[in-house]
């Protein structure tokens, strides 16, 4: 059953891209590409380069060298659309909020740079895996990308939570799913980068490719399903009671 | 082998930390109508006397170095409290206002909006003064002064009142002593 070439392993690598396509025409047909444009491409890209990694998989022609320059190539188009994504929800995140914007966009830039810094410093400490560069670069290459995008994505959450921002449903969905996919994906790539379950990597491809599956259907749910309209409370604000501020203050001093 | 583990680790906490942060968020949606019970007021008069410079002249004048430093790192810790209480508010005030802001009333969306904002730049500005507290707390015989937090949490509390007027005009609405 978790073999490469199982009806489980094609049906894995296949189905959360066909579904990928069907939300990508379903994103358009909504107009929600005009909000998430990167989101939009990425979806779009995602699909077509692991319709075309399958295709380069399974025809025997193909050289495994040939297969792994085509992956190289795809995940760092794939690696800095993602990156985008990651921009765009900052942007709408921050949009309607210009007191902060400025503020954020220094935090997300620090936090970037240390990120890249971080993520250069575990790629020069690994100790390559395999005697083709390209199969080991890629590995390594995957290790760096996630390492950014976990920790911006983490960083975009605690900073939307610490000032209380309320996300929009579709970008909160967005968020969550390459959330989840980024933390496991790095730390399935980090084990294969640094020579980890050398022979049941196919249990890691098992668990990327489930993880990816369970992504596409949270987008799904978040992007397609239509939002209850979100109970608004008319919040009434309380009267003074100086009372209970000043007996906690006392409180304070006295401690 | 032990960079992957250290990477696999920090993955599986991050995972939590997102997770964590996503069910926070969904809760909060629905939690919004006790909000308005979690406000705790501000005396900014008391506040206005914690951060005087002309009070820390004053005691640094009449107080021996060691004292004066003693009663000053007191009166931080005083001032940090009223911050922190200052910022957890203004975060209470951002949701509050979010949950206005979807009212069909244009006036009270718009008040609503300037609240989100005024209390966004609060909650922003209380952080950087609570780090600069903590900062003054190592050095007493610093020079601190957070004026800024206080006039905001005016800006703040004279807009909540708008719209609290706003949203029922038969209950007065004061987050602080001052208006």
């Amino acid at each position: 059953m978790l073999q490469a070439h199982s009806f489980l392993w094609h049906y894995l690598w296949l189905a959360p891209h066909l579904l990928q396509v069907v939300l990508a025409a379903m994103v358009w047909r909504r107009g929600l590409h005009k909000l998430f444009p990167i989101f939009f491409a990425y979806l779009v890209f995602e699909a077509i380069e692991e319709f075309t990694l399958y295709g380069l998989d399974v025809i025997p022609s193909v050289s495994p060298e040939m297969f792994w320059r085509a992956f190289c190539v795809g995940l760092i188009i794939e690696g800095f659309i993602k990156l985008g994504v990651i921009g765009e929800l900052f942007f709408h995140l921050l949009q309607p909020w210009p007191v902060i914007a400025k503020v954020g966009s220094r935090l997300i830039t620090g936090t970037g740079t240390a990120l890249v810094l971080l993520a250069t410093l575990a790629a020069a400490l690994v100790v390559p895996d395999n005697t083709h560069w390209f199969i080991s670069g890629s590995h390594i290459l995957q290790q760096t990308f996630y390492i950014v995008e976990c920790g911006l994505l983490v960083f975009l959450l605690s900073f939307a939570a610490y000032f209380k921002l309320a996300w929009d449903n579709c970008a909160f969905g967005i968020a969550l799913g390459i959330g989840i996919l980024s933390c496991e994906h790095l730390a399935s790539w980090a084990v294969m980068a640094n020579g980890g379950l050398l022979d049941r990597r196919q249990l890691l491809d098992f668990l990327n490719m489930a993880t990816y599956h369970l992504c596409v259907l949270i987008w799904f749910y978040y992007l397609l399903i239509p939002q209850k309209s979100a109970t608004k409370f008319a919040v009434l604000l309380p009267e003074n009671n100086l009372d209970i501020w000043n007996r906690e203050l006392e409180r304070l001093l006295q401690q | 082998m032990n960079l992957a583990i250290i990477l696999v680790i920090a993955a599986v906490v991050a995972l939590g930390i997102i997770l964590r942060l996503a069910v926070t968020q969904r809760l909060q949606g629905k939690s919004s109508a006790s909000l308005a019970g979690t406000i705790r007021p501000i005396d900014l008069a008391a506040f206005r006397n914690l951060i005087s410079p002309s009070e820390d002249d004053y005691l640094r004048r009449r107080l021996p170095p060691a004292q004066f430093r003693a009663v000053r790192r007191e009166r931080l810790r005083a001032m940090a409290a009223y911050v922190h209480v200052a910022g957890r508010n203004a975060a209470v005030l951002v949701r509050v206002g979010e949950a206005a802001m979807a009212n069909g009333d244009p006036r009270i969306a718009e008040a609503a909006h300037q609240l989100v904002n005024d209390a966004l730049l609060l909650r922003r500005n209380t952080t950087v003064a609570l780090a600069r507290i903590y900062l003054a707390l190592a050095w007493p015989n610093s020079g601190f002064a957070a004026v800024r937090v206080v006039d905001r949490y005016q800006d703040v509390s004279s807009t909540a009142m708008l719209l609290g007027r706003l949203q029922n005009p038969a209950v007065p609405v004061r987050l602080s002593s001052l208006s």
